[in-house]
């Protein structure tokens, strides 16, 4: 092997002929003037070239912070299809399930011939004026054509990825050893915070160490070797002369780049992350791309090549679909035409040209949506003299409501006015829009008026968190925006001359100070070359037979745990320091954003209470992933606890008071936690709580027991092994839930958010007595309290865009396990802080695990798009959208759904880009598993 | 006005959406500009139409401005590399020459 004689350069930073090669293409040798400035330039088209490039990537959070994302985000301004189309392009990844699944479910009666029409239909209307075709002597509408080859047509290949290296396409062993070789670096460098082994020189940043050590490595050929030491002290530098030697052509290195980046994009996705955030050791993706193509360039030497890479080329061995005539062929069998004619035939084919084979996944995909979509309307549907909405009486209405909607409007809101002053719930209770706390308000309405309201788990206070133990901050707030206030956590200040609540705090951070000692010497001993061979001799008479307890027992190896904790780190009363961290004006607005956007500004009940969530499970590396998203993929207490607070503020209420937003003194704030993998809810703050509402706060705690407990009943119905007594008896169920919270073996604690399909916003009046099995986010809304629309504008570009990214985390995940999750959890090993790998090598995974939307090859989740249901005049939601590039892009690239009930017409329309549409009208009942729920008695 | 005292440079204002920005904040770094100035939630009308300024609880979906000036020799590299993000991105860019009092602080 000859060392590439780009690659030995003398020196950096002086202009040199290798410097003109950069800067250009040579000119007859000859060195230009400016031959600096050039360089300059190069350099920073080629940092906006691989900017650019990665915007197809998806983005990755570290597990810690683990958040669902939309992994096709960066292909938002495409329409949903042809992002999909794209994916296939740049992953080889499907964007839907195969066509095999969906007929499955065509035969299970998932997706009906009914839902088939109506798609077929609103794709192509024109298809329903054509005339019959005349095969086998009968006549066949165009619609049974097209559905014959939806049901046997051969299905379409799945998608190349077309986005391919020169070492992808010529020789791909190199472009393997390639993806080896940085995944072993990358690895080394972004574990070093955390490895017992820290990668020398990182704090330089990623390209400088990896240029220090790489010529060290003795798995490279001595020429290869030679050429590392011998690389550019600029990563732009070593990238672009890379480039050069590859034939790669300036006008078509973004291409190259994306080859790269898209060859892996778990690593790709991570460190463009990092880039974007602080972190104590810098890497970006030109550092990254600079020792790709280093190693590529490096390992092509002595292997044929193209000349000129073609980037975008589809590979030779791609499977084409099928043609036309063999298609026509299969349909004309399909329909039970003997013998078709040749007219017969090409009459089929002409049909089928409407359709091409590749675009039959869209149609099954939209049938699959609308078969769910219908008969949650349907559930929807308000009974006879009952408004829904009050929307504008005509869906094609100017923006100003006439004046009988206006008044029919006024109407039904003095109306609710007048019922809801006559009935003042004992708790009213503030749920995360997330689809599980669906289950826990149903079971709690139950039981009694409780009113129930959903909202950003949140609570609008973006706050940057710091605990007791002063230890990190964490951000608690959507990953859209940047956390406002720093709020501390610090000892109570109790009146009670009884406590010594400082006593106890310092008790608390002694005990928590020798614990946190206690483990990092372990994890000392554990990593260190020597001492694990001390260290199993020393513990392990007492470690096995923990382990063995923590297996056999979890749930009572836990409370065991607990309690010992408990002694360790005795409990200690505290506050959330908002007076000195958020001035009165801030908390008065944030407080008034949260109630107006909630539509909670009235009829408040003597207790309300925020409640929180978070997932309490064991050996679980994507904890973070059922935690709550709206505060950046942790638990919520603390946000709840800093909005009960705030709102608890006399001088607050005095304010609110003042903007209209009067709260009765006997209304008490306070917070909760729902625990969603046990769903247990526990109250927060309670020493706060003054003693005229402990009656009150007993009942409600009663109650949200056994609501947890029926709800931990229903969730039993669909966890993989669950006893079947559970499901009837909720204490059970219960214990069981705990028990698998506790399970360090356990794969699957929890569903999270699996099965997610829609989101409302509207009334809780509208939903309150359906089951809308988990499925469904809930966002509070009343339209009437929000004339100038800022409220439902800060929802349809906040708590929705989370949504959406959920919605297509899980989507994705499901359809594409390979590229946008993280396959199976049985083999994935953590890697530091920052991602897992599936076994001990290759690309950082990304997305949710398998186990996270199936249980082997049967799907849990169904991956569909989110309907959107809003509540809200439509002149309004289109102002909205039309000052909103963003809901544009989803909207219009049918990544979601809008719709909304017409009073007028009684009938639900979905908005389209040429305006309100009818939704096809639902003529049957719901489906069983929306039926509409029956009051249960509390005993 | 007398500008005898003062020293020419170039000023760069970019408008990006939040999610484009940090590319921005990159190139400026790389470029040699010592610093910038930004301004979150601008809104205005433009190419797409309306954009809405200020979101309550959405930073990534609004337009950012980004401004900074840097000596006439840096503009250059920082313009290729601007005009090259700027073809595939919804944004823009304007250039206009000014004067500082402490060129000092920008070189």
């Amino acid at each position: 092997m000859t060392t590439p004689p780009h690659l030995h350069r003398p020196g950096a930073g002086s202009a040199t002929v290798t410097d003109t090669a950069l800067a250009g293409p040579p000119v007859g040798g000859f060195l230009p003037e400016d031959i600096g400035a050039a360089l300059d330039r190069r350099r920073a088209r080629l940092r906006s070239d691989v900017s650019l490039a990665a915007r197809v990537l998806p983005t990755h959070y570290p597990l810690p912070t683990f958040i669902a994302v939309n992994p096709l985000d960066g292909l938002r301004h495409l329409p949903f299809h042809a992002a999909a189309q794209r994916a296939g392009e740049l992953y080889g990844a499907r964007a839907t399930l195969p066509e095999s699944s969906y007929r499955r479910y065509h035969a299970q009666g998932r997706i009906t011939d009914r839902d088939l029409a109506a798609v077929l239909t609103r794709r192509y209307p024109h298809l329903l004026d054509q005339p019959p075709l005349s095969l086998g002597g009968r006549a066949v509408e165009l619609l049974s054509v097209l559905r014959a080859d939806l049901l046997h047509g051969q299905p379409a290949p799945d998608p190349v990825r077309v986005y391919r290296s020169i070492s992808e396409q010529a020789a791909p062993a190199v472009a393997d050893r390639v993806d080896a070789l940085s995944s072993r670096w990358c690895a080394a460098f972004l574990t070093s915070d955390t490895s017992a082994w820290p990668m020398p020189g990182r704090r330089d940043g990623f390209y400088p160490a990896w240029r220090d050590l790489a010529h060290r490595d003795r798995t490279l050929t001595r020429a290869a070797r030679a050429a590392l030491r011998a690389l550019p002290a600029r990563a732009e530098d070593a990238a672009l002369t890379a480039l050069h030697t590859l034939g790669v052509a300036e006008g078509v290195q973004r291409d190259y780049l994306t080859a790269h980046l898209t060859r892996q994009p778990g690593w790709a996705a991570h460190i463009r992350w990092r880039s974007e955030h602080p972190a104590p050791a810098r890497i970006d993706l030109l550092d990254y791309l600079a020792l790709r193509l280093t190693y590529e360039t490096l390992l092509l030497v002595g292997h044929d090549r193209p000349r000129v890479p073609a980037t975008t080329a589809a590979p030779n061995s791609a499977v084409r679909p099928a043609g036309l005539a063999a298609r026509a062929a299969t349909t004309c069998t399909a329909l039970g035409i003997e013998g078709p004619s040749a007219p017969e035939l090409a009459a089929v084919a002409r049909a089928l040209t409407a359709l091409p084979a590749t675009d039959r996944v869209e149609v099954w995909l939209e049938a699959f949506e609308h078969h769910y979509r219908t008969d949650l309307l349907t559930t929807l549907l308000p009974g006879p003299g009952a408004p829904l909405a009050r929307t504008p009486a005509s869906a094609t209405e100017p923006a100003t409501p006439s004046t009988s909607a206006a008044a029919a409007e006024s109407a039904a809101e003095s109306t609710m006015e007048s019922t809801m002053a006559a009935a003042r719930p004992p708790a009213q209770l503030v749920c995360c829009i997330d689809t599980r706390s669906e289950g826990l308000r149903r079971n709690l309405e139950t039981l009694g008026d409780y009113e129930t309201l959903g909202f950003a788990g949140f609570f609008a206070m973006p706050i940057r968190y710091t605990d007791l133990a002063d230890g990190a901050p964490s951000d608690l707030c959507p990953v859209l925006i940047k956390p406002a206030f720093a709020v501390t956590e610090t000892p109570a200040t109790t009146p009670d001359a009884r406590v010594d609540t400082a006593a106890t705090a310092r008790r608390h951070l002694n005990g928590l100070q020798s614990l946190t000692g206690a483990d990092t010497g372990f994890h000392d001993a554990k990593d260190d070359p020597v001492s694990p061979f001390a260290l199993a001799e020393a513990t392990g008479w007492v470690a096995g037979p923990l382990s063995a307890a923590k297996t056999l027992t979890p749930r009572h190896s836990a409370t065991v745990a607990r309690r010992l904790r408990h002694r360790i780190t005795p409990p200690v009363p505290t506050d959330i320091s908002i007076d000195t961290a958020i001035t009165l004006a801030d908390r008065t607005l944030y407080a008034r954003v949260a109630l107006a956007t909630m539509g909670l500004t009235r009829n408040f009940a003597r207790l309300v209470v925020f409640c929180a969530h978070g997932s309490t499970t064991t050996n679980h590396p994507y904890q973070a992933a059922l935690d709550c998203g709206a505060c950046g993929g942790q638990r919520g207490g603390p946000t709840a606890r800093t909005a009960a607070a705030i709102i608890n503020d006399p001088a607050v209420r005095a304010e609110l008071a003042a903007h209209g937003i009067s709260i009765p003194t006997d209304s008490w704030f306070l917070a909760a936690e729902h625990d969603t993998a046990t769903d247990r809810v526990t109250t927060l703050d309670d020493h706060l709580t003054p003693t005229s509402h402990h009656h009150d706060l007993d009942q409600l705690r009663r109650d949200l027991a056994l609501a947890g407990q029926r709800l931990s009943a229903e969730r039993c119905a669909d966890l993989p092994a669950a006893p079947t007594r559970t499901l009837t008896a909720p204490g059970r169920a219960a214990r069981h839930t705990g028990t698998r919270s506790a399970d360090w073996a356990q794969t699957y604690p929890e569903w999270g958010l699996a099965g997610n399909a829609a989101f409302i916003i509207g009334p809780r009046e509208h939903t309150r007595r359906l089951d809308l099995h988990r499925r469904v986010f809930l966002h509070s809304y009343r339209h009437q309290d929000d004339p100038d629309g800022a409220a439902l504008e800060t929802i349809l570009t906040a708590p929705l865009v989370v949504a959406y990214w959920i919605n297509a985390q899980y989507y994705f995940s499901t359809v594409a396990p390979g590229v946008f999750g993280a396959g199976t959890k049985t083999i994935h090993n953590v890697l530091g802080g920052i991602g897992v790998l599936s076994g001990h090598a290759g690309d950082l995974q990304l997305g949710l695990p398998w186990q996270s939307v199936a249980t082997a090859d049967t799907l849990v989740h169904e991956p569909m798009r989110l309907l959107t249901v809003i509540h809200a005049p439509t002149d309004r939601t289109d102002t909205i959208i039309d000052r909103n590039p963003i809901l544009q892009e989803l909207l219009h690239g049918q990544w979601l759904t809008f719709t909304t009930y017409n009073d007028a017409t009684g009938t639900w329309h979905q908005r389209t880009p040429i305006g309100w549409q009818p939704w096809p009208t639902p003529t049957q009942p719901p489906a069983a598993h929306l039926h509409p729920l029956e009051t249960r008695n509390p005993a | 006005m007398n500008r005898d005292d003062l020293t020419k440079m170039t000023k760069i204002e970019v408008v990006v959406t939040g999610a484009d920005a940090p590319a921005v904040h990159d190139l400026f770094r790389t470029a040699g500009a010592t610093g910038y100035t930004s301004l979150s939630g601008v809104s205005g009308l433009g190419h797409h139409g309306y954009h809405q300024g200020r979101l309550l609880f959405n930073q990534q979906a609004t337009l950012e401005l980004l401004i900074t000036v840097v000596p006439d020799h840096k503009a250059d590299t920082l313009l290729d590399g601007l005009r090259t993000l700027l073809q595939d991105t919804a944004g823009v860019m304007f250039l206009t020459d000014t004067y500082v009092s402490r060129p000092d602080y920008f070189t």
